[in-house]
């Protein structure tokens, strides 16, 4: 059952220079990843491991120095709505109200007219009816970043970048979070790409976790999670990928 | 505050919203500590305050005999108390419009007439103490500070003059401020949004941006062929000066993230200028027009010294250089409420586009 493939990240490397010294950090070097349809790919790994510079070069906000990203065959110039991202923080327009938030890149493509039964049942979706012309200095966080996430994913996106979108939120929020970010792709079985911290939640989400490794960023391993969805925290299999990957990461238990 | 803090968190505001039984108001008394019998008292005596002051400097202004040298100028007295009754009858009305409030359980309007209540007292006494120090023992030198009524009386003597001359300073004013914020807005966001642009034009407001309006006088009598054109000039220089600082400070602090979240949403170049950069930086922008417009106040005065024909900087100099003092009071009064109008004014339209700012409605 091998999905379609969609993204192709062939032999990129990045390198950034800094402004001060001239110094020359490699952020990525040598990626090649394919990624398929329907795939929940988490993207773990220590600070500095080029994790956030991944997503930025799918999403199109940056180019890379060597190598080439495709989607669907074709090379990735510049940022589209097709490539969604939701960042850690909300990164709301302060001045526009939910429902202008939600609608803003339907503005901006001049299509908000036969787009409004959409800002509708997104709304509903994501329980925020009541706040609609809310603005969102007067939301709580995790309503902010539902906001965030449904201005992202009402253009259904074909591929959803997610930059540790829940980091920024409370325990209890975040699984909550967890649960509807999962039930929104089983519906719409897009390629999600998230970047997380959080080694438990790139296992309860992911269908496959990325490893990472820094100085320079590098693939470290991909690792299959087979497991049903949903899963159960606590299960040993759970522990096993757990183990695994924290000791790849050189956290694990030292005995 | 106790109940802004609870509003910030996203299930209380919940709750608040579906229970519509409790209100604001409701939860700001319950979470008052009462107030005394005695505070009561107080409280009603502090909001009818102004009616007692309006009616005692009535009182006074009535039964304090004038000096006998003033009572051949002493014309018209009724147009003193007319000016009493009127600002304390709107008073009556507002403070009988709170208790009804308050009897329907709105009690915020009733504590606002409370707060302000002491001010408007004030005002009164202050008007009664003048009344007393120039007409009624002649202490401040006549003519050189005049009784009020003497100053309504030459407003209303040289009505058409004074219209005149108001109109005029208002016409001069707004084409020189919003001459200015026009090309504030234009170079502050281009200085802003482009480097290039910054380069040249730093400079020039770096040079000329600090130097007083008072200043470009002379040289402006010898460049400009119209005088009326140099009045507005300096008058748009400095509002073009507050606004470019203001809004190119505004377009550079921008949180870039926003540009990252709209370019991934559609955004073209164009719309990242017109619907992020400027909306964003409405707040610096909005505050440069404000300072503009005070600056613009100060360079209308020294504008009208250019030799334009009519306003009121014009016409207070006039009436000083042929020792009309009460004329002069009375356009410096005319002055005061025209700035204060158009400040409070600018002051509701930015309030209004900024709501966003303030978390809780």
């Amino acid at each position: 059952m091998a999905e379609a493939l969609i993204l192709k990240i062939d032999g990129v490397s990045k390198s950034f220079a800094r402004v001060e010294t001239n110094d020359i950090t490699n952020a990525l070097e040598n990626i090649n990843l394919e990624l398929r349809q329907g795939e929940f790919i988490s993207l773990v790994g220590t600070s500095g491991c080029g994790k956030s510079t991944m997503l930025r070069l799918i999403a199109g906000l940056i180019t890379p120095t060597y190598g080439q990203l495709t989607v669907d065959g074709q090379k990735i110039e510049g940022t589209s709505p097709d490539r969604g991202m939701v960042f850690q923080q909300p990164t709301l327009f302060p001045w526009q109200t939910v429902e202008q938030n939600l609608s803003f890149s339907f503005r901006m493509r001049g299509a908000y007219a036969e787009n409004k039964d959409k800002v509708e049942r997104i709304l509903k979706v994501i329980g925020l009816e009541n706040f609609r012309n809310d603005y969102p200095a007067q939301l709580s966080g995790g309503m902010a970043q539902r906001v965030a996430l449904a201005r992202t994913l009402i253009c259904s996106p074909k591929i959803l970048l997610l930059d540790e979108p829940l980091g920024a939120l409370d325990a209890f929020t975040r699984m909550n979070m967890q649960d509807e970010i999962l039930s929104m792709w089983r519906e719409n079985r897009q390629l999600v790409v998230m970047v997380t911290h959080d080694v438990d939640e790139a296992i309860y989400m992911g269908t496959k976790v990325v490893v990472m490794d820094a100085h320079p960023g590098r693939v470290k391993a991909e690792i299959p999670i087979e497991l049903e969805y949903p899963r159960n925290r606590s299960s040993s299999q759970f522990v096993e990928y757990r183990n695994q990957i924290l000791d790849m990461l050189n956290y694990g238990g030292k005995e | 505050m106790n109940t802004e803090e609870r509003n910030k968190e996203g299930i209380l505001v919940e709750d608040a919203k579906s229970a519509k039984k409790l209100t604001r108001d409701m939860l700001a008394e319950l979470e008052q500590k009462e107030k005394t019998p005695a505070q009561r008292v107080f409280d009603f005596f502090i909001s009818i305050s102004p009616m007692l002051a309006a009616a005692l400097a009535a009182a006074e202004y009535l039964l304090v005999p004038t000096l006998d040298r003033f009572v051949s100028s002493h014309v018209n007295p009724e147009r003193y108390l007319i000016l009493l009754a009127a600002p304390a009858a709107a008073y009556f009305v507002f403070w009988l419009r709170s208790l009804v409030k308050y009897q329907s359980g709105q009690k915020k309007y009733y504590w606002t007439i409370v707060h302000k209540a002491p001010l408007y007292s004030v005002v009164f006494l202050a008007l009664m103490a003048l009344d007393l120090l120039t007409l009624k023992s002649g202490k401040l030198l006549y003519p050189f500070i005049p009784w009020v009524n003497d100053i309504i009386n030459a407003a209303i003597s040289d009505w058409p003059n004074l219209l005149k001359s108001c109109f005029f300073s208002l016409k001069l004013l707004f084409s020189g401020y919003f001459l200015g914020v026009a090309a504030g807005l234009l170079t502050g966001i281009a200085c802003g949004y482009s480097e290039r642009v910054n380069y040249w034009i730093n400079p020039i407001v770096k040079v000329l941006g600090p130097i007083p309006t008072a200043t470009w006088v002379p040289l402006i009598m010898i460049i400009f062929p119209s005088l009326a054109g140099g009045a507005v000039f300096i008058i748009a220089l400095g509002a073009w000066f507050a606004v470019t600082l203001a809004s190119r400070t505004g377009i550079q602090n921008i949180d870039r993230s926003l540009f990252d979240a709209a370019k991934i949403l559609g955004a073209k170049e164009r719309q990242l200028v017109f619907r992020v950069a400027i909306p964003s930086a409405m707040p610096n922008i909005l505050q440069g027009m404000t300072q503009g417009m005070s600056s613009a106040c100060v360079s209308l005065m020294v504008a009208e010294m250019l030799g334009v024909e009519a306003g009121l900087g014009w016409y207070i100099t006039w009436a000083k250089s042929w020792a009309l003092y009460n004329r002069m009071f009375a356009a410096i009064v005319a002055l005061c409420i025209i700035f204060n109008v158009v400040t409070n004014t600018l002051n509701a339209v930015k309030k209004h586009a900024l709501r966003w700012q303030n978390g809780v409605k």
